[in-house]
């Protein structure tokens, strides 16, 4: 089911002070920078290799972001993995018994996506994508840890 | 010392309708003011923006002091149009003058002067006192205290739509030969804030950041002080602008036929910036600027995504791949099983590395694996990192393509990356970058 590695989640307190290391020391590319206030959270995607890194800033307390924030710092927040039928395997998994953050696929940064709960892989946040073609539709939030 | 703030600055011009209709067009907006100085034998245009305000200065044609018009048109004679003067704003131009004088700056003596508006009739009056170029190693400066309210000059009509007009001044460019006599005036007399002091060996640049409230006043000389430098004068160079959207200020100003070369990454992280050049900016280097927060926002995304393309270009090294993920667990066994059972992520290789402290497994996903780590000591870091914030995500590896030049180029952007060593799987060498150094994120970079 799992293709590759779509990207990693890094939550980051200052957009622009991320960048200056992301971007401009390691000198990964930006290709899409996101504000959805809505949502209270700004992203954006750098290019690496066939991969990315997803930065993402809370701009609104009271996000699962934004606690994930105040309640463990500046990290790795999660791994996003690229799969074909995410539907299909949001329903396996849910059948086997596996805790889900998401019980139905959501539309989120990297196309419809789900969250598995991080008790699930012994601490490790997990998200699944399936990217959509074409003009990319309305968005929902990160969800909370 | 009353901290002075940037009032203005001063444009000189030789043809002050051209250049009015020229910087109308490059601010998007109408002047806020256009009127003589009897007394100076000078006429300018004025466009007040939400920082500071901007003098377009040129000679009336008639007689009047001196320090004014002689000044202007030996500066014209000697310089073209350009940059000419930074008005300092301060609540009292008596006590200012009085006090720099104490530090060494020969002010002359504080004068009332006065200005019309042409096509209303409106009077603006001020007090100010100007500083011999010689006493501020070649930067014209002038001293300044408005008597007329602050309304008496209103915000320039914007005339630009799409957040494409200039909003404020971001900073002043000033190029210096003599650093040290620069950072003596700016620093030690007129009692500037000095933000940043750096050196670019590289570039073979050395920059001053002197902050006059918002606006920075940027000192740029060469990174080592010459000898032939000692001494020279100061030159006034440019003016860096700041907008809401730069794409379409760009695209606003092409249409307009100003000559204008952007948007790409500034200097500056975080930044967008673009120059314009040719006749339009009456010799005066200018860049708009915009900063990346404010722009996050959909219409800027493809200016973003051309602008921060990291891709082309001379770079010391290339990260050219995520490599793994490392993963900490205190059961590997169990661990690997999840993955195994839960993503159909198996384990292709188990490894125990001699005097590590710890056992892996690597679990291939398609462009990338995962690493699963479990410390077999209580000391180790990653179990120290575990007992603080739980199992789990750990560090990310980075694949570059030349190891030993991204552990020299990161090192010379001051970042505290560790020697290369071999790495823990065969074949491998890494180095690694603290979590304090990448928002929170061990970060390994990784070659063969």
């Amino acid at each position: 089911m799992i293709k590759k590695v779509h990207h990693v989640g890094i939550v980051v307190r200052d957009m622009e002070q991320a960048m200056r290391f992301y971007r401009d020391t390691l000198g990964l590319s930006v290709h899409k920078l996101e504000a959805i206030p809505e949502q209270g959270v700004s992203a954006a995607l750098l290019t690496l290799g066939d991969s990315e890194i997803e930065l993402l800033q809370p701009v609104q307390p009271d996000t699962g972001v934004a606690r994930y924030l105040d309640r463990k710092g500046e990290g790795l927040h999660h791994i996003c993995f690229e799969v074909d039928d995410v539907q299909g395997d949001l329903d396996t998994l849910k059948s086997r018994g596996i805790e889900m953050i998401d019980q139905t696929p959501r539309v989120g940064l990297a196309g419809r996506i789900c969250f598995l709960h991080p008790n699930a892989m012994d601490g490790a946040l997990i998200e699944l994508c399936q990217p959509i073609d074409g003009p990319e539709p309305a968005r929902a939030p990160e969800p909370a840890r | 010392m009353t901290e002075l703030t940037l009032d203005h600055v001063v444009i000189a011009v030789q043809d002050l309708d051209a250049a009015t209709r020229d910087y109308g067009a490059l601010f998007g907006r109408e002047p806020s003011w256009r009127g003589e100085h009897p007394a100076y034998g000078t006429r300018n245009a004025l466009f007040r923006i939400d920082n500071t305000y901007v003098e377009l200065l040129a000679l009336s044609g008639r007689s009047g002091d001196p320090r004014w018009s002689s000044e202007l048109a030996r500066f014209l004679d000697a310089h073209g149009e350009g940059l000419y003067a930074l008005a300092l704003g301060t609540p009292d131009v008596d006590a200012t003058a009085r006090a720099m004088r104490e530090t060494g700056i020969a002010v002359v003596d504080p004068t009332d002067g006065e200005g019309i508006d042409e096509s209303t009739g409106a009077r603006r009056s001020w007090r100010n006192a100007t500083v011999p170029v010689k006493a501020t190693n070649g930067a014209r400066l002038f001293f300044i205290t408005h008597l007329s309210s602050a309304d008496a000059l209103p915000p320039a009509p914007v005339t630009a739509t799409g957040g494409s007009h200039v909003k404020r001044m971001d900073h002043a460019v000033v190029l210096s030969a003599d650093m040290e006599a620069a950072r003596r005036v700016w620093r030690d007399q007129l009692g500037a804030r000095l933000a940043l002091d750096r050196t670019f060996p590289e570039r073979n640049t050395r920059i001053l950041f002197f902050r006059l409230g918002d606006i920075t006043i940027e000192i740029s000389g060469g990174a080592e002080q010459s000898k032939e430098g000692m001494g020279k004068p100061d030159r006034m160079w440019g003016l860096a602008w700041g907008v809401d959207n730069l794409q379409a200020t760009c695209e606003r100003l092409s249409a307009a036929g100003i000559d204008v070369s952007g948007p790409r990454a500034g200097i500056k992280p975080g930044t967008l910036v673009a120059s314009a050049k040719g006749p339009a900016t009456h010799g005066v280097a200018t860049l708009l600027i915009e900063h990346a927060p404010e722009s996050f926002r959909p219409e800027s995304r493809v200016a973003h995504g051309q602008a921060y393309d990291n891709s082309e270009g001379t770079r010391a090294f290339i990260a050219t791949a995520l490599d793994h993920i490392v993963v900490s667990t205190s059961d590997l066994e169990a661990t690997a099983r999840k993955w195994s059972e839960i993503l159909a992520l198996y384990a292709s290789d188990t490894h125990k590395p001699d005097g590590t402290g710890f056992r892996l497994a690597k679990l291939p996903a398609g462009n990338a694996f995962i690493e699963l780590i479990e410390p077999l000591t209580a000391d180790h870091r990653i179990a120290q990192t575990m007992a603080e914030r739980g199992q789990g995500l750990y560090s990310i590896s980075v694949r570059v393509d030349n190891l030993d030049a991204a552990v020299a180029d990161l090192r010379a952007k001051g970042v505290p990356v560790s020697d290369a060593e071999p790495g823990v799987w065969p074949g491998t060498r890494i180095a690694r970058i603290p979590k304090s150094a990448a928002n929170g994120v061990s970060v390994q970079l990784i070659s063969d």
